[in-house]
């Protein structure tokens, strides 16, 4: 067996349109079910006078089950038997919820809107779709759920499509593939429906198997994580968020705006000359002075520091521009505050509010913030680390922000 | 990708969270060392993370109710990899004979819960690092990277952060309470076993088949059951998970003595 460096897949949707169960679905289906889940699941619905429900395998929370709701996201993987294998995110349609969809949604290398075919478009599922943009998980299937109940009529189907390319046109999104499905009758999943013959493309698993991984960007970044004291031997740990890096280079290390060269890489009880993109290493300079945690090593060089950025930002609680906050960037953590909102949306109808001092929970705005001390950043380009950041308050992530 | 890439990927993943709470928390930092596959695991990758020795304390909640084995697997790996090990009991609920015929659910809630509050505040520790991963429970897979328990342990499960692209976390506890950190929450059993074997790492001999029988997961003698099985070896081992379609913890009955005990001995603080 082998393990297919595991795509990563977020259900979104309004509540109700049926993500849990059609991951649920899709376990069972593709046999990745442990003995005796099944049983216990019935025991579940048997004690809460509930027909069978999928949704409970993912649902664990006794107020999940019980409320008939998913509070919070969860990862499970899913072992079919051929293609890739994939982590199936489920994260909550509550409005309120909308956090723990965020927390999900920001690993996900595809997503899966799933959509009522009993309902027409909702808000939540136009924030949803935003948000996925937001994050820059580009590739979304657009899964019209429930078609069962529609009696697999394809004229549902089709005025849902326009409905969302109407929407998605006006937001920059363009979803990759639309499918029609049922998770309750399990048509369209593993194998094409024959329910639905004048559905010509690929059931949900095939469409799966073909996607891919988020793009990758080269430059090489390591945001300085701490710097270790080894027998006297100064070095500076981290990630590589990007690009690749070898011993013998000439890197920069921002904001210092200074150069040095690479002498050594370190990892625990190994040799090694090079290292590339998400690994966790240790780097020595031939000059170590001045070195210290939010620093950024980089080839080719970054913009200098500054102290005004143009930033969009999703509020996920209100924002003003006379608190101060923390700005997070990779491992750069300084004192910020708004200095001017300079437009605001609401996600949904992304429609222009009023612009003030303030802007509410699941806003967009763009803002200029100020930062205490200069921070290194670059244009967000769709995943790069040094594109995007958070705003901190009594150490909890109150937004996130990409720089424009 | 090939399952050693794959595998250097979930190490990288682990090696950077650990390193973000050695930042945050330094000497008020510890592990939680159960010497079962998973903590040693984790015990392993701190030592990678600081280039070569565990720098921080390794924690053994002791019931006194764990297998010989389990003690004497310990006592050599402590000495061995100079862990500076903290064995913590409950020794006043002992006194009083608490064991598991007195309640599963109190046994587990006492001698591991409230044994690990004792020495928290004994120790004054802000943050845990613990071995628990996404795929052994679905109570877990519900968790986050960093994740607080409030003053009196309790787990505020309907209210957690927002944790994003596996690098901004909430890593700070309110006063009073800790944070448990999970390195491992992306990591699956057979993912632990490929690490053992490509890392050489040592496990507790329990885990290998004896007369047609092992334990997949290990703790105290008296609530753990072997399954069936003649894979004694690691890469028979791999195998049998590989084809497997029985949970890992079918053999732990503290899980489901009733629905939704985890979900009750995680809100209470358990593991």
């Amino acid at each position: 067996m082998k393990t297919e460096g595991c795509l990563k897949v977020v259900l979104t949707g309004d509540v109700d349109a049926g993500k849990s169960t059609l991951i649920g679905r899709f376990l069972y289906e593709s046999g990745s079910l442990s003995e005796g889940s099944m049983e216990e699941i019935a025991r579940v619905c048997q004690s809460l006078n509930s027909e069978f429900e999928f949704a409970y395998l993912l649902d664990s929370f006794e107020e999940e089950r019980k409320g008939q709701l998913t509070i919070d996201t969860t990862q499970t993987f899913c072992k079919a038997k051929k293609g890739k294998q994939f982590i199936f995110i489920d994260v909550p349609g509550h409005r309120e919820l909308l956090k723990n969809m965020l927390c999900g949604s920001s690993y996900a290398d595809i997503a899966i809107l799933v959509i009522d075919a009993e309902k027409s478009i909702e808000a939540q599922t136009k924030r949803h779709l935003f948000i996925l943009k937001f994050l820059g998980v580009d590739q979304i299937i657009v899964a019209l759920n429930k078609m069962d109940a529609v009696s697999f009529k394809e004229t549902v189907f089709k005025a849902i499509i326009e409905e969302i390319n109407a929407f998605s046109a006006i937001a920059g999104i363009k979803p990759g593939y639309f499918i029609p499905l049922s998770a309750k009758k399990g048509e369209n999943i593993l194998k094409r429906s024959k329910r639905m013959p004048w559905y010509k493309g690929l059931p949900l698993a095939g469409i799966l198997d073909s996607s891919y991984k988020r793009r990758t960007i080269h430059d090489f970044r390591f945001p300085i994580q701490d710097i270790y004291d080894l027998n006297g031997n100064k070095i500076a740990v981290g990630k590589i968020i990007s690009g690749r890096i070898r011993e013998g280079q000439t890197v920069n290390i921002m904001p210092l705006n200074k150069t040095a060269r690479v002498k050594k890489i370190s990892v625990f009880n190994e040799k090694k000359s090079h290292a590339a993109a998400r690994e966790s290493i240790g780097l020595t300079l031939d000059d170590m002075s001045g070195l210290c945690r939010g620093q950024i090593i980089c080839k080719p060089n970054l913009p200098e520091g500054k102290q005004e950025i143009l930033t969009r930002i999703l509020c996920v609680q209100p924002l003003n521009t006379k608190e101060n906050m923390i700005f997070k960037c990779a491992t750069q953590e300084v004192s910020v505050r708004l200095k001017q909102i300079i437009g605001a949306w609401d996600m949904a109808a992304l429609e222009p509010k009023s612009i003030g001092i303030s802007a509410g929970r699941d806003d967009v705005i763009e803002a200029v913030l100020i930062t205490d001390t200069p921070v290194v950043a670059e244009n967000y380009k769709g995943s790069n680390g040094l594109g995007r950041f958070v705003l901190k308050g009594n150490s909890e992530i109150r937004a996130v922000g990409l720089i424009l | 990708m090939d399952n050693d890439s794959y595998l250097k990927e979930l190490e990288n993943k682990s090696i950077y969270i650990i390193r973000e709470a050695y930042w945050e928390y330094k000497d008020n930092l510890a592990i939680l060392w159960s010497m079962g596959k998973d903590s040693t695991t984790l015990v392993h990758l701190v030592r990678k993370a600081f280039l070569g020795k565990v720098i921080i304390p390794v924690v053994h909640i002791d019931t006194t109710f764990k297998f010989k084995e389990i003690y004497e697997f310990r006592d050599k790996y402590a000495k061995e990899w100079g862990l500076e090990l903290i064995i913590a009991k409950n020794i006043s609920a002992l006194k009083e004979n608490m064991s598991a015929e007195k309640g599963r659910f109190d046994c587990c809630n006492t001698l591991k819960t409230e044994a690990l509050k004792q020495e928290i505040e004994r120790r004054g520790f802000k943050a845990l690092l613990l071995a628990i991963r996404r795929d052994e429970h679905a109570i877990r897979a519900k968790e986050r990277y960093f994740s607080q328990r409030d003053k009196k342990f309790r787990w505020d499960y309907q209210n957690q952060p927002l944790e994003l692209w596996s690098e901004y976390y909430k890593t700070v506890a309110d006063t009073g309470a800790h944070i448990r950190v999970h390195p491992l929450l992306h990591w699956r059993e057979i993912d632990i076993w490929r690490y053992i074997k490509r890392e050489r790492l040592p496990v507790v001999n329990l885990y290998f088949a004896k007369k047609n029988k092992r334990y997949r997961s290990i703790g105290c003698e008296c609530c753990c059951q072997p399954i069936e099985s003649k894979a004694n070896t690691i890469d028979k081992i791999i195998k049998e998970i590989e084809n497997t379609v029985i949970p890992e913890r079918s053999g732990r009955v503290q899980d489901k003595e009733k629905e939704y005990m985890m979900q009750k001995l995680r809100s209470l603080g358990y593991m």
